[in-house]
C-alpha cells in the first residue's frame, strides 16, 4: 500500500479519535468548558509520485490514450520556429519506467490539430480524428501495437470542418465512433459511425446539438452523455436506456445545466465497491490562455433518476482548470487533467452528495474540497510550466500528456 | 433640396481627408485608396507584398435647409474588391488577423433629427452607423494603416438609435445597438439583438480645436452572433487638437483604451492601448505620426494564416501580444479641378511584438519570423466630391461649436 497514503489514513483516525475524546471528555462532565467549535482541517492533497517524462518539444502535445505496454499522444496547432504542424501522433512504449517515443506517425499533409485518439474495447482499433478543414476520422489497425496500420480514413460533409473529439463505444455488440463537430458556418453536431467494417465506415447519424459546441461525449450500457456546452449534459438512450432510443435514433432521457454551463466532457462513474452507477462526473471548461491559464470546475451529477439529474457537488482547484478525465472505479479515484494545475486526483467511492455544513456550499453542493475528498494532486509543482491536456489511468500508472512537454508517468493511487 | 457640389475648400489641404461638410442640400462624395503594401516579415520569415484597391466608398450626405433633418448613407466595396483583408501587422476583429477586415457594403446610412432648445442642441440618430464611443473612424485619419487597437477604440457598423445632447463645450451622446460585430461584407445586424449592448459618451471642447472625450460600453457577445459569446466592458478617453493652421502640427490625438471581455461577472482576460498620433503640413508636404501600444488576443487561426475562429474555440485564446508600433506617413495632394483630388503617399510602419503571457502557444517571434515586422506601402488617395472631415458622430454629438460650421 502507498506509504503515503498510509500516513494519511493514520493522520485521519488521530483526529478521529482526537475529536471523539473531546466530545466524550465534555459530555461527561458538567463543570467541564464547552467544546469550542473548531474549524475542520482539510489536509492538503498529497503529492502523486512522478516517476518521469517522454520528452516531445517540437510539438504541441494534446490527448493520450495508454492501452498494453503502448501510449498513443496527439499533437496540436503549429509550435517553433519552424512552426511544425500538430499533424503527428505518437507511440510510446509504457512498459518501462519511463516513456520511451517508439514511433511517429503522420496523419496527413493537410491536419493541422489532432485532438484525440481512441483505442476501441478489444484493442483492435485505433482512432484518430483530425482538424481542421477538411476533417477527417481515420482509423488503425493495431494488431502491432508498435506500429498502426492505416486502414481507412473517413470523411462525410458533416466533418469537414474538423472533427474536435472522437469516442469508440460499443452498442449491443456494434462498435461505433461518436464524432463531436463544433460549429463554424453550420451548427454544431454530433456524427456516429458504424465501425463494424473499419475499411469502410458508414455513417447512422448526424444530429445539430451543441450551445455553441459539443465538445466530448461518453457511452456507456446504451447511454449516450453529450457534453453540450452551455445546453449542459444531456442523457440519451442509444439503446440501453429504456426509452427506445437507437444509435441511429437517441432519445433523450434527461438533461441537466450544471453550475456555470461550459460543459465540456462527461464521464458515468460506476463504483465496483458499492455498484454505485448514480454519478456523472462533468467537467467545465471555463476558457483560458492555452500554455498559461485555465478554469473551470469538476461538477458531480447525481442521475438516480436519469429524466432529472441533480447536481450534488463540485470540485473548484483554484488557478485551474479542468479538461480531460481518466477514472480508477476499481479504487475510486478520478483523475483529472487540470492543465496549468497539473494532474487532480479526487477520491470519488462513496456517496459524493452527503457532507456536513462545513463541506457544504451556499447552493447546498459538497465542496470536495471541504469535504476532504481532494487526494493528490501531481505534476503542479514540477519545476517547470506545465499545461495537462490529458490523463488516461492504466494498470497502476496516469499517464498525462503535456502540451509543453510531452508525456509524463506518475503513480496512481489504491486504497 | 437642391443638388448642390460646393468645391472642395482650402481646408482640403489642412487635412488628407478633409473636405467640406457643411453642404446644406444634397452632397456626394467618393474616396478610394490605390496602394501596395509589403510586410516584412508577414509570417514564418516571409515577405508578403499586395496591391489593393482599399476603401473605395460612396458617400450621399443630405441636410435641410433648417438643418434639423440629415442623412448619411455610405457605401463601402471593400467585400468586393479586398475580400481577403488588408495586410495590416496587429491589426485584429471580426475573424481577421495581421490583416484589416473589409468593411460591410452599407457601412453606414443614418437619419438624424436635431433641435435647438434653449441653447442646447438635441439630437435623435438611427439607422447603421457608428457607436458614439472612443475615437473617430481611423478611415477619416491622417494614416493609411488602421492602428492595432482599432476594435479596442471603436465600435462600427451596429444598428444604433442614439440620443445626443449639446450645451455649449459640453456634449453628452448614449446609444443602443446591437452587439453581434459584421460576420462578412455583406452582413447586416441581427435585428433581435437589438439594444443587447450599450454606450455613452461626454465631450467637452474647452478651447477652440481641442476636445476631451470619456467614453464607456457595454458590448453583449460582439464575437459571436447568437449571443453566446464573451461581453465586453470598454472604457476610452482621449484628447483631439485640430488647428486651422496652415503649416506645422495641425492636429494631434492622444488616446487611452480598454476592453474587459466577461463571462457573466467573471472576466476572462483584458486588453489595452494608448496611442498617440499627430499630422501636419510643411510646406507642400504633409506627414503624420503615430505611435500605439496595444494589447491583442492571440487566436487559433483557421483557414491560412489570417483568419480565426468565430465564435473561438471553447472561448480561449493561444496568449496576449504586446504590440508597440510606430508609423509615419508623408502625402500631398493635388488639385484636379474643384471637385478632384489626389494625394500620393508613402506610409512605413515598424512595430515590436511580444508576448505577455508566458507560456504562451502563440510565439511572435516564431509565428512572424521575426520579432520586429516593417510595413511599407505606397499609393495614392482619390477623393470626389463631398466627404466629412470626421466619421464617428451624428447630430449633436459633431464637434464642438468651435469647430461647428
Amino acid at each position: 500500500m502507498n506509504s503515503r497514503l498510509s500516513l494519511s489514513r493514520a493522520r485521519g483516525a488521530t483526529l478521529g479519535i482526537a475529536a471523539l475524546l473531546c466530545v466524550t471528555t465534555a459530555c461527561g462532565d458538567d463543570d467541564a468548558l464547552p467544546v469550542q467549535n473548531q474549524t475542520p482541517i482539510i489536509s492538503a492533497p498529497l503529492a502523486m509520485s512522478v516517476l518521469g517524462r517522454g520528452n516531445l518539444v517540437d510539438r504541441y502535445t494534446a490527448e493520450v490514450y495508454a492501452h498494453g505496454n503502448f501510449a498513443y499522444t496527439t499533437t496540436w496547432g503549429r509550435r517553433g520556429a519552424l512552426q511544425t504542424t500538430g499533424n503527428t501522433f505518437y507511440v510510446w512504449d509504457v512498459s518501462g519506467v519511463l516513456p520511451v517515443l517508439s514511433d511517429s506517425v503522420l496523419a496527413g499533409t493537410d491536419v493541422t490539430t489532432i485532438g484525440d485518439v481512441a483505442v476501441s474495447d478489444d484493442g483492435k482499433l485505433l482512432v484518430v480524428p483530425t482538424e481542421l478543414v477538411p476533417g477527417s476520422v481515420l482509423i488503425y489497425d493495431l494488431t502491432n501495437p508498435a506500429k498502426p496500420l492505416l486502414l481507412s480514413r473517413y470523411t462525410s460533409p458533416s466533418i469537414t470542418r474538423g472533427v474536435h473529439t472522437c469516442e469508440v463505444a460499443r452498442v449491443n455488440g456494434t462498435l461505433y465512433a461518436f464524432l463531436s463537430v463544433n460549429r463554424s458556418a453550420t451548427l454544431s453536431k454530433l456524427e456516429i459511425v458504424d465501425l463494424s467494417d473499419p475499411t469502410a465506415p458508414r455513417s447512422v447519424l448526424v444530429r445539430d446539438m451543441g450551445n455553441p459546441f459539443i465538445h466530448d461525449v461518453f457511452v456507456r450500457d446504451g447511454r449516450l452523455f453529450t457534453a453540450l456546452w452551455d445546453d449542459g449534459l444531456v442523457v440519451w438512450d442509444i439503446g440501453g436506456g429504456g426509452k427506445g432510443g437507437s444509435v441511429s435514433d437517441p432519445v433523450e432521457i434527461g438533461r441537466i445545466r450544471t453550475v456555470g454551463g461550459q460543459v465540456h466532457n462527461a464521464w458515468w462513474y460506476q463504483d465496483r465497491s458499492t455498484g454505485s452507477k448514480k454519478y456523472v462526473f462533468v467537467g467545465q471548461e471555463g476558457g483560458g490562455s492555452i500554455g498559461a491559464a485555465s478554469s473551470g470546475d469538476i461538477h458531480v451529477v447525481d442521475i438516480s433518476n436519469p429524466a432529472a439529474p441533480t447536481e450534488v457537488a463540485f470540485l473548484n482547484i483554484e488557478a485551474g482548470g479542468t479538461h480531460n478525465f481518466s477514472v480508477d472505479e476499481a479504487n475510486g479515484f478520478l483523475y483529472a487533467a487540470y492543465y496549468n494545475a497539473g494532474v487532480q486526483v479526487v477520491d470519488v467511492r462513496g456517496d459524493l452528495g452527503t457532507c456536513n455544513a462545513d463541506a457544504r456550499s451556499s447552493d447546498g453542493r459538497c465542496d470536495l474540497k471541504k469535504a476532504g475528498r481532494h487526494h493528490a494532486e501531481g505534476l503542479r509543482s514540477a519545476g517547470m510550466p506545465v499545461y495537462i491536456w490529458g490523463v488516461h489511468y492504466l494498470n497502476g500508472f496516469v499517464y498525462a500528456s503535456d502540451m509543453l512537454n510531452g508525456l509524463w508517468k506518475l503513480q496512481g493511487y489504491t486504497r | 433640396m437642391v443638388l448642390v457640389c460646393v468645391p472642395a475648400l482650402a481646408m482640403a489641404q489642412e487635412h488628407a481627408h478633409r473636405m467640406d461638410d457643411s453642404t446644406k442640400g444634397i452632397s456626394f462624395g467618393g474616396m478610394a485608396v490605390v496602394l501596395v503594401t509589403q510586410v516584412d516579415p508577414a509570417v514564418r520569415g516571409t515577405t508578403l507584398r499586395e496591391a489593393y484597391l482599399s476603401q473605395p466608398m460612396f458617400m450621399l450626405q443630405a441636410r435641410s435647409p433648417n438643418e434639423r433633418i440629415a442623412a448619411r448613407v455610405t457605401w463601402n466595396l471593400e467585400g468586393a474588391v479586398m475580400r481577403r483583408g488588408e495586410l495590416t501587422p496587429g491589426i485584429y476583429g471580426e475573424g481577421y488577423i495581421d490583416r484589416r477586415h473589409p468593411h460591410t457594403a452599407l457601412h453606414e446610412a443614418m437619419l438624424v433629427a436635431q433641435h435647438a432648445l434653449r441653447g442646447a442642441m438635441l439630437s435623435v440618430s438611427a439607422g447603421k452607423g457608428i457607436v458614439p464611443f472612443g475615437s473617430d473612424d481611423p478611415m477619416m485619419r491622417p494614416f493609411q494603416k488602421f492602428p492595432v487597437n482599432h476594435h479596442i477604440a471603436q465600435i462600427l457598423e451596429r444598428a444604433v438609435v442614439i440620443g445626443a445632447a449639446r450645451y455649449g463645450i459640453v456634449a453628452l451622446e448614449g446609444s443602443l445597438f446591437n452587439g453581434d460585430e459584421p460576420e462578412s461584407p455583406g452582413d447586416t445586424p441581427n435585428v433581435d439583438r437589438f439594444a443587447d449592448s450599450w454606450s455613452a459618451r461626454a465631450s467637452l471642447a474647452p478651447l477652440a480645436g481641442l476636445e476631451t472625450t470619456v467614453s464607456i460600453a457595454r458590448v453583449t457577445s460582439p464575437e459571436d452572433a447568437e449571443g453566446k459569446g464573451l461581453n465586453q466592458r470598454k472604457v476610452h478617453a482621449a484628447a483631439r487638437y485640430e488647428t486651422a493652421a496652415t503649416r506645422g502640427v495641425q492636429y494631434m490625438l492622444v488616446e487611452y483604451g480598454h476592453t474587459g471581455e466577461y463571462r457573466r461577472t467573471r472576466k476572462a482576460w483584458d486588453f489595452s492601448t494608448t496611442l498617440v498620433e499627430a499630422g501636419g503640413a510643411l510646406g507642400p508636404v504633409r506627414f503624420a505620426l503615430r505611435f500605439e501600444r496595444t494589447t491583442r488576443p492571440d487566436e487559433e487561426r483557421t483557414e491560412g494564416d489570417f483568419r480565426s475562429f468565430r465564435p473561438l474555440l471553447d472561448f480561449s485564446i493561444l496568449g496576449r501580444s504586446r504590440w508597440d508600433a510606430g508609423a509615419v506617413n508623408l502625402s500631398t495632394q493635388k488639385r484636379i479641378g474643384a471637385q478632384l483630388a489626389i494625394t500620393p503617399f508613402l506610409e512605413i510602419g515598424l512595430s515590436r511584438v511580444r508576448p505577455t503571457v508566458l507560456p504562451t502557444t502563440f510565439v511572435p517571434a516564431d509565428f512572424y519570423g521575426a520579432s520586429r515586422l516593417w510595413a511599407v506601402s505606397a499609393g495614392m488617395r482619390l477623393h470626389a466630391g463631398q466627404m466629412p472631415a470626421r466619421m464617428g458622430r451624428y447630430g449633436a454629438g459633431r464637434t464642438s461649436p468651435a469647430q461647428d460650421h
